[in-house]
């Protein structure tokens, strides 16, 4: 609708033109003039169509698509008629100061700045109020219906000051944008800047133009054309940029596609980096234990503090802070981008922070199993030298004693008959804790390393066990309690299940890990889960930040690797 | 015959040095610790000594090392040690290459004070003990091919009591053999295992407990 209303509006302005001044081919200025008028209008309305599809949320599409009607309003001027020339007469000066307020309103369709509003307000009042006044004084001939008191002389004098005064008005828009360029940041500076200087420029052609024609300089006409040339390009630049943003989105789709990987922290931020076309862009994770954000290494970040060229975007789920982005002030002006962008990063930060809490709990379990097993370890090796260094010591002293006292006693049968019934009561007693203690912990481990004591476990072994070690001096003694465990558990497993006829027990040290393997030749098809213990020896291996394998084919053998990491 | 005791159970140090003091010999020096003990055998000549293999401070290898550094250092002195377990492959890592002059005991065998104080002796003139459980545990070790299966069930005691360390006259009296019929026993059991016939006996212990290890 509006887009057809705008090339309607563009034709009647042109109709208006030639059909007005009777235009011959030889009357170059009405010609090139309302050919240049109808584009001035066809411009401003369809970019600033595009603009508001692309962007429905700002005024700035709107704002243009005014404009180029107000363009088209002033060129009732060309109107036979006297309401529609009156009325195009009231509104000749009211586009130029509409083009400084879409200028000056670029990016989001709002003026910032009090200094800004006020200029602007200043040009309205200037273009329409002023007009009003030359109209009273019976400026622009006889077809002027509000001709009020005819004083050309006064009129005269009004039209040079507010022309003279719009063109002030358009300088001090230039400086405006020359302030706001200095401002623009990096990843955005071409594109805006190219855009800046399109708008500066087409103002310091009006403010020039209006000079021109209040004290009648030269070359009015041609003036003119460049000035309207000038201006109906603007919108072209606006829109180039818009098609780069365009383009920045179809970033964003890569970016999208990267996020889907299984991104490492770094990885993201450079990816979000490429995708909004900011070198600069920092990114900051929320720590909620720590109430503070920090940097991808933890550092502790200050986001208050980011001087003038650079903002914060907060990346937040289900309204819980997740990260920041720390970016170049210039994304603000591509509000849709930014929004995306930071979509897409806060399930990929909130997907990478689930990540790192769950690698920090798992850490934190598996330390907390580590310290169980430990601790454990720690209080069976305690019992065992409790049972060592009391039970044990006074049972074999007490032995030797009755011993000694046997052979006092030689010669009483009786007295011989029950003190060796008593010996062999403590003997058994002494068996007995032995095998106690030595389920506690295998002493000889603690003393003598690995390979000492696995010799003891694989001759005691229900098959033929060929028993091989190879490591260069001693291990961390939980590693060596761990590898124990795992072997003489796998030797009664062959004992109890397997039908083995024989078994290879390896032990190496292979980068930087102890590699524990047991290999039976028997059935195979061990239960892993359930009454074989291995499901014991997964949980010691693992707490260690180990692996234990098993391979047990239906008549295949079975396979035991545990792989522990020699910290 | 001069004896050293290193023990940290005083209880135990005691009724040891008593033991061996009653049976008729000179208990020269009682330790607390290897350090003590090594100190003790620098100043004075000692024909055996009785260790225990768990020593202060840190009650893990010092009684081991203590041991071997004896038998270096001081190889007339035998050195029996004594452990409330009896580890195989502690027994492989004392004798080394030889098992002379060395011993390895249960410490419950001290009250079976005939029988220690033979091995005391034993060790003493530079022959072995081996505990019956090292050997029981590598006689009845799985084998594939097993060559004992070859041995009479005689030869098998006969060859047990020879790892233990016992001298062809005490594998007579335990089993109640004449001289004669274990001579006879022990040539068998070489010839079977095809073991080299060896001198001493502190050297045939060895060459068994090799074999059987094997």
């Amino acid at each position: 609708m509006i887009a057809i209303a705008g090339v309607g509006g563009a034709g009647v302005s042109f109709a208006l033109a030639v059909a007005g001044e009777g235009v011959g081919v030889e009357m170059g200025e009405p010609l090139v003039l309302a050919i240049l008028t109808a584009c001035l209008t066809l411009s401003y309305v369809l970019c600033g169509l595009l603009a508001w599809r692309h962007r429905p949320a700002s005024r700035f599409g709107s704002l243009m698509i005014a404009a180029g009607f107000i363009n088209f309003a002033s060129t009732l001027v060309w109107a036979t008629r006297d309401v529609p020339y009156t009325l195009g007469q009231a509104l000749d000066l009211l586009p130029p100061v509409l083009f400084l307020h879409v200028f000056l309103a670029f990016p989001d369709g709002r003026l910032r700045g009090r200094s800004v509003q006020g200029l602007v307000a200043a040009s309205y009042v200037t273009a329409i109020a002023l007009e009003l006044v030359r109209m009273h004084f019976g400026d622009f001939g006889p077809r002027n219906l509000l001709e009020g008191h005819a004083n050309p002389a006064t009129a005269e004098t009004v039209r040079q000051v507010q022309l003279t005064l719009v063109s002030v008005f358009c300088l001090a828009g230039v400086g405006v944008l020359a302030s706001r360029r200095r401002q623009a940041g990096r990843p955005l500076r071409r594109s805006l800047a190219l855009l800046i200087d399109a708008f500066a420029f087409s103002l310091v052609m009006l403010a020039f133009l209006f000079v021109s024609s209040a004290f009648d300089g030269p070359w009015v006409a041609q003036i003119r054309w460049a000035t309207f040339v000038t201006l109906a390009l603007a919108p072209i630049v606006f829109l180039t940029g818009l098609l780069q943003a365009r383009l920045a989105r179809s970033a964003l789709g890569d970016l999208v596609v990267e996020l889907r990987a299984d991104l490492a922290p770094s990885d993201l931020r450079d990816a979000l980096a490429r995708a909004l076309r900011d070198p600069s862009l920092d990114l900051a994770y929320w720590l909620p234990e720590f109430d503070t954000y920090a940097d991808v290494d933890g550092r502790p970040l200050d986001l208050s503090d980011l001087g003038r060229s650079r903002v914060t975007t907060l990346i937040d789920r289900n309204g819980e802070p997740v990260a920041a982005l720390l970016h170049d002030t210039s994304l603000q002006d591509e509000p849709e981008l930014l929004a995306a962008a930071t979509a897409a990063a806060g399930i990929a930060v909130e997907n990478g922070r689930l990540q790192a809490e769950l690698r920090a709990r798992l850490d934190e379990l598996r330390g907390s199993r580590a310290r169980l097993i430990d601790a454990g370890q720690k209080e069976r090796q305690r019992l065992e030298r409790d049972l060592h260094d009391g039970a044990q010591q006074r049972l074999i002293a007490l032995s030797l004693d009755l011993s000694l006292l046997e052979e006092r006693l030689a010669g009483d049968s009786e007295a011989t008959t029950s003190l060796d019934r008593a010996k062999r009561e403590i003997a058994i007693s002494l068996e007995e804790l032995r095998d106690v203690a030595h389920g506690l912990h295998p002493a000889v481990l603690t003393g003598h390393g690995l390979q000492v004591a696995l010799e003891s476990v694989a001759a005691r072994a229900s098959v033929p066990v060929r028993l091989t070690v190879k490591l260069d001096g001693r291990l961390q003694e939980r590693l060596e309690v761990a590898a124990y465990y795992v072997v003489s558990e796998s030797l009664v497993n062959i004992a109890k299940h397997a039908h083995a006829t024989s078994a290879t027990i390896d032990v190496a040290r292979a980068n930087g890990h102890v590699v524990v393997e047991i290999v039976d030749d028997g059935i195979g098809g061990a239960d892993t889960e359930r009454g074989s213990g291995l499901r014991g020896l997964a949980d010691r291996v693992e707490a260690l930040g180990g692996r234990l394998r098993v391979w047990t084919p239906h008549g295949g053998g079975t396979r035991v690797k545990a792989e522990i990491p020699c910290v | 015959m001069r004896v050293a005791i290193a023990e940290d159970s005083v209880l135990l140090r005691e009724g040891v040095a008593r033991l061996l003091a009653e049976s008729g010999m000179d208990v020269v020096a009682q330790c607390g610790d290897a350090e003590q003990l090594l100190a003790e055998l620098g100043s004075e000549p000692v024909d055996v000594v009785v260790v225990d293999i768990r020593l202060p401070p840190t009650h893990s290898d010092e009684g081991l090392r203590a041991a071997l550094e004896i038998r270096a250092r001081f190889p007339s002195t035998g050195v029996l040690v004594l452990s409330q377990y009896v580890e195989l492959g502690l027994a492989m890592k004392l004798l080394a290459d030889s098992a002379e002059g060395v011993g390895y005991l249960l410490k419950d065998r001290i009250s079976d004070v005939k029988e220690f104080l033979a091995a005391v002796r034993r060790v003493a003139a530079g022959g072995s003990a081996i505990d019956p459980i090292i050997v029981s545990t590598l006689l009845s070790r799985r084998r594939t091919d097993d060559p004992l299966e070859r041995l009479t069930r005689r030869e098998r005691e006969v060859l047990d009591l020879m790892a233990q360390g016992n001298s062809n006259q005490g594998i007579a009296d335990k089993l109640v053999l004449t001289l004669r019929a274990v001579e006879k026993y022990v040539s068998s059991i070489f010839t079977k295992l095809q073991l080299p016939a060896t001198g001493t006996e502190s050297r045939r212990v060895l060459a068994v407990l090799l074999f059987l290890r094997n």
